[in-house]
């Protein structure tokens, strides 16, 4: 390879490296995940039925409990993974980072919340509710029924390593979030996050009052405190846009006379 | 304009079922020879004693196993509620007679105790016999687990027994015809949906017009801008509040005219109707000429013998066999009474899972110490020899005594039971 | 080593030119308007769906009494937390909207794919409560007023009031009568009845059962006037949570 190859191809990443938004990861990865939970979601239309009814089933074990064995190492490895990964390549001269390039991360920041948002959807939407089409409709026999398994175990655990990705991405990365702690960022991940063990609160409740699920009984309440806790998004945003007008001052005339 | 979105509606319906069912069917073909069918709705992780002591099912009959969409059958039988009923457990003072199913594949037509129809709660008398029947009419097609099932508030539901029951026909063709009070005929299937989905998606599309308007003026970050400039006020223009004010207003008037129409289309309307049903009376029985008094009992795990040790006293005017032991919608047959086997479905039934210590007919004015032996692998497999791990380690169910005029008599038995870990053990 | 770089862009500069930064502007403020969006949606519906969510779920839970006391009121805390951040931070008049907006399609695609489509409930049974034209008064009053104390005693009182009449539109149709075996039941009643629940017995529904009678007979007028009151109580406390929420403070990486 020639060396005038070599200058034309570092100039070409240059010039790819100097493009200030791309959004096309989180589209992406959102496009995998929906095609993901579409695929979960027609598994579980089929066995949910054919072997999620009885817990003590054998192919309960096979279809279900296996699946959850396999979700929560995967689960936590991601969590350490990229938590660890994310780390392990910060930014260790964050006093300098160039303005170009710190917009480039809080762009960059927006696209990961932005899954994180898709993941909440998924999770405290789509298959919380479909947990009360399910209970509802048949007898609740076990802690992780289907429905248990991939709400609680699968969807979660997702939407928690997302805002894990996200508040890291911008602890190692972004000064005003790396060198203090934003608290509605870290209300933003640590609140939803708490779902996840209050999840014992729910079981334990389930415990007394076996099998028949009314969705409004107070056991459930503990979902809903830790649900608030999104709302913290608000402040993020908010950090996140104080930053951007601070680094976009040269069009702020502009801006002002849309 | 209705017709248009009714259209719409249901295009877009027919669609997404079709790609949802499209998919799901892609899988099915895929992994069908892997796949059992679940026969259990989950009461084999109910509690042994809370399913042997609350309710004894008996005479379950299912009309047929095999229906056309459309056509109905008929769930029938007995219940005994046990007079020892378990403390954990609230007392049956409002009940519900369900079915368990995946999902609405049969619909309830119509639900009866006694004569009396039952589409509400009611009241059921520890210790008391009641009939049941549960009129049911095919909608989805599949073969699917149908059981008897009755709620208890405080309690869950306790699941009877359950049988296959394969539908032919296609859930398309599926209708439910409703004569109304005023004498039209609807069918509830799918009464009234084109109109719930144009009613909710106008007014989600105005929403969605609403916010998009206000987004599309300066978007977002800007008006952030803007706000933190100082320059708030100035965000929001003299036009904009009109435009609000008649968007309000053309919100008032829908509503006002959406509420005088559905009154006027609707004028008679009545409140949900709601309580307890009262005049569920029990089936009344002739007083018993058989008692079986409980002197102890043992459930030997490895052998998954539940043996009983009884006092029985006929003072009747036949002898009588102990042909039958019932519990948790198993049945336990003596096979020196049932010579053939009766019509029930296999997993419950243990046609050979009963045998006494002493098989001599019990004559009439004779009381007799006998020791009844209950052994089958069913015993395990629907969890019941977990009753050695409950905390309530009592068994409960219904012995029934035979004449040989026919005549048959239902006595309830429970107490105690040690468990025994070793092979062999006995009582 | 910083992993720092500004290939391309004048020294200590942001943007390469104004188009760069108005372009990257307009596709942000989508991006954010979907995130604020898809969290408010799922926020807010696990909230609703665990406080008000049986009588959303089931038609046969939608009484006069319980369902229009508790639905606005549990609806009121994010409309009024929304209101709060869009309305102070960005002068936007439609924070009840998307809150109400919101909830619904996370609901409808539920009821959708999952009762009808996974559980196979005729979607008359499982139909949720309509809330736009809540949405709409709730925002046009802050709009108008510029208060969130107006839009808390006003606001909310027609929060409250406009409930019923607006899902009264698609609800009258369930509550004409028919006699099944001598029994009188309304159209809710009987899908209830009809459609299979094994996991939700009859006795379940929390419904009017009681005697008191206002206005002649009917005691939806006397429920959604206590719940226009308790709305305005939540109207209070939750624009307040929402501006909390709204906060950029940072703390000290010690303090944690």
């Amino acid at each position: 390879m020639s060396l005038t190859t070599e200058k034309a191809s570092g100039a070409v990443r240059a010039a790819e490296s100097d493009t200030i938004v791309n959004y096309w990861p989180a589209y992406w990865t959102m496009i995998c995940l929906a095609v993901f939970y579409i695929g979960i979601r027609i598994y579980e239309q089929y066995f949910g039925w054919k072997a999620g009814l009885d817990s003590f089933a054998p192919e309960f074990q096979t279809y279900w409990l296996n699946l959850m064995w396999t979700e929560l190492p995967l689960e936590f490895i991601a969590f350490c993974g990229i938590g660890g990964y994310l780390w392990k390549t910060r930014d260790r001269n964050i006093d300098k980072v160039a303005p170009r390039e710190e917009m480039r991360r809080l762009l960059a920041l927006v696209g990961w919340l932005a899954i994180y948002a898709f993941t909440v959807y998924w999770g405290a939407s789509y298959f919380t509710e479909q947990d009360g089409t399910w209970h509802q409709t048949v007898i609740r026999d076990t802690d992780f029924t289907p429905s248990h398994i991939l709400e609680f175990y699968l969807s979660y655990p997702i939407y928690i390593i997302a805002g894990w990705g996200a508040f890291m991405y911008a602890r190692t990365r972004i000064p005003q979030f790396a060198k203090k702690i934003s608290l509605p960022f870290l209300l933003f991940f640590a609140g939803p996050f708490m779902i996840f063990p209050n999840i014992g609160l729910n079981e334990w409740g389930h415990t007394f009052w076996f099998m028949e699920e009314l969705f409004t009984a107070p056991l459930h309440w503990g979902f809903v405190f830790f649900g608030w806790f999104a709302l913290a998004v608000f402040g993020t945003a908010c950090q996140v846009l104080d930053r951007v007008i601070e680094l976009s001052k040269e069009y702020e005339a502009d801006v002002l006379s849309l | 304009m209705t017709i248009f979105f009714g259209k719409l509606a249901e295009f877009a319906r027919g669609r997404a079922r079709a790609l949802a069912f499209g998919l799901a069917a892609a899988i099915v073909a895929t992994t069908l020879p892997a796949a059992t069918p679940a026969s259990a709705h989950g009461e084999r992780s109910q509690q042994a004693f809370l399913r042997m002591r609350t309710l004894n099912w008996y005479d379950v009959k299912w009309s047929k196993t095999e229906v056309n969409v459309n056509e109905e059958m008929v769930l029938s039988g007995k219940v005994h509620v046990f007079s020892g009923w378990p403390q954990a457990v609230a007392k049956p003072d409002v009940a519900f007679l369900n079915v368990g199913e995946p999902g609405p594949v049969l619909i309830r037509k119509g639900a009866y105790v006694g004569d009396v129809p039952a589409p509400r709660s009611f009241t059921l008398q520890v210790g008391k016999d009641y009939e049941y029947k549960l009129v049911l009419k095919a909608r989805r097609q599949g073969r699917f687990h149908v059981h008897v099932q009755i709620n208890v508030e405080g309690g869950g539901p306790i699941v009877g027994p359950g049988e296959w029951i394969t539908i032919k026909g296609d859930m398309n063709n599926f209708t439910n015809p409703v004569t109304l009070l005023d004498g039209t005929t609807i069918d509830l299937e799918t009464y009234g949906i084109t109109w719930v989905y144009t009613y909710h998606f106008l007014w989600m599309a105005a929403a969605a017009v609403w916010i998009l308007y206000w987004f599309m003026t300066k978007g977002i970050i800007a008006r952030y801008w803007w706000v933190k400039a100082g320059k708030a006020n100035e965000l929001i223009t003299v036009n904009e509040k009109k435009f609000g004010g008649l968007w309000l207003a053309g919100t008032m008037l829908a509503v006002i005219f959406g509420y005088a129409w559905a009154n006027s289309a609707f004028p008679r309307t009545l409140p949900m109707q709601a309580g307890l049903l009262k005049g569920i009376d029990p089936i009344p029985l002739p007083p018993q000429t058989v008692t079986a008094q409980f002197k102890g009992g043992s459930y030997t795990v490895p052998g998954r013998e539940l043996a009983v040790k009884l006092v029985i006293t006929n003072s009747g005017t036949e002898p009588v066999k102990v042909g039958e032991f019932t519990t948790a919608g198993l049945r336990f047959l003596n096979p020196e009474v049932f010579t053939t086997r009766p019509q029930f479905p296999d997993y419950l039934l243990a046609d050979r899972g009963l045998s006494v210590s002493d098989p001599t007919p019990i004559g009439p004015g004779e009381t007799r110490e006998l020791t009844v032996l209950v052994q089958d692998a069913r015993f395990d497999i629907e969890r019941l020899s977990d009753l050695a791990y409950d905390t309530d380690s009592q068994f409960g169910g219904l012995l029934f005594f035979f004449a040989p005029s026919g005549a048959r008599q239902g006595v309830e038995i429970g107490g105690p039971v040690i468990p025994r870990f070793q092979a062999g053990a006995t009582l | 080593m910083s992993i720092s770089t500004e290939a391309g862009a004048p020294a200590g500069k942001t943007w390469k030119s104004k188009e760069e930064f108005l372009g990257c502007v307009l596709l942000t403020d989508w991006i954010l308007l979907v995130v604020l969006f898809a969290v408010v949606l799922g926020s807010f519906h696990i909230h609703y769906m665990l406080l008000a969510g049986d009588w959303d779920f089931w038609i046969d839970f939608k009484d006069r009494r319980m369902w229009p006391t508790v639905a606005p009121i549990v609806a009121m805390c994010f409309a009024a937390a929304v209101q709060s951040f869009l309305w102070q931070k960005f002068r936007l008049p439609i924070g009840a909207t998307v809150a109400c907006l919101a909830l619904l399609v996370g609901e409808w695609i539920n009821r959708y794919d999952n009762f009808w489509g996974w559980t196979f409930f005729p979607i008359n049974l499982v139909f949720p409560s309509a809330l736009i034209p809540m949405g709409f008064w709730l925002d046009v009053v802050l709009m108008m007023s510029g208060s969130w104390l107006v839009t808390a005693l006003v606001g909310s009182m027609g929060w409250g009031l406009l409930f019923y009449p607006i899902n009264w539109p698609v609800l009258a149709q369930y509550h004409q009568s028919a006699e099944i075996d001598g029994v009188l039941l309304t159209l809710a009643d009987l899908i209830g009845f009809n459609y299979v629940r094994t996991g939700t017995p009859e006795y379940i529904r929390m419904v009017e059962r009681g005697t008191l009678r206002t206005f002649g007979k009917d005691v939806v007028p006397v429920a959604a006037f206590f719940s226009a009151f308790i709305s305005m109580l939540i109207y209070f406390l939750w624009w307040k949570i929402g501006t909390w929420f709204s906060n950029t403070k940072y703390i000290e990486a010690e303090d944690i």
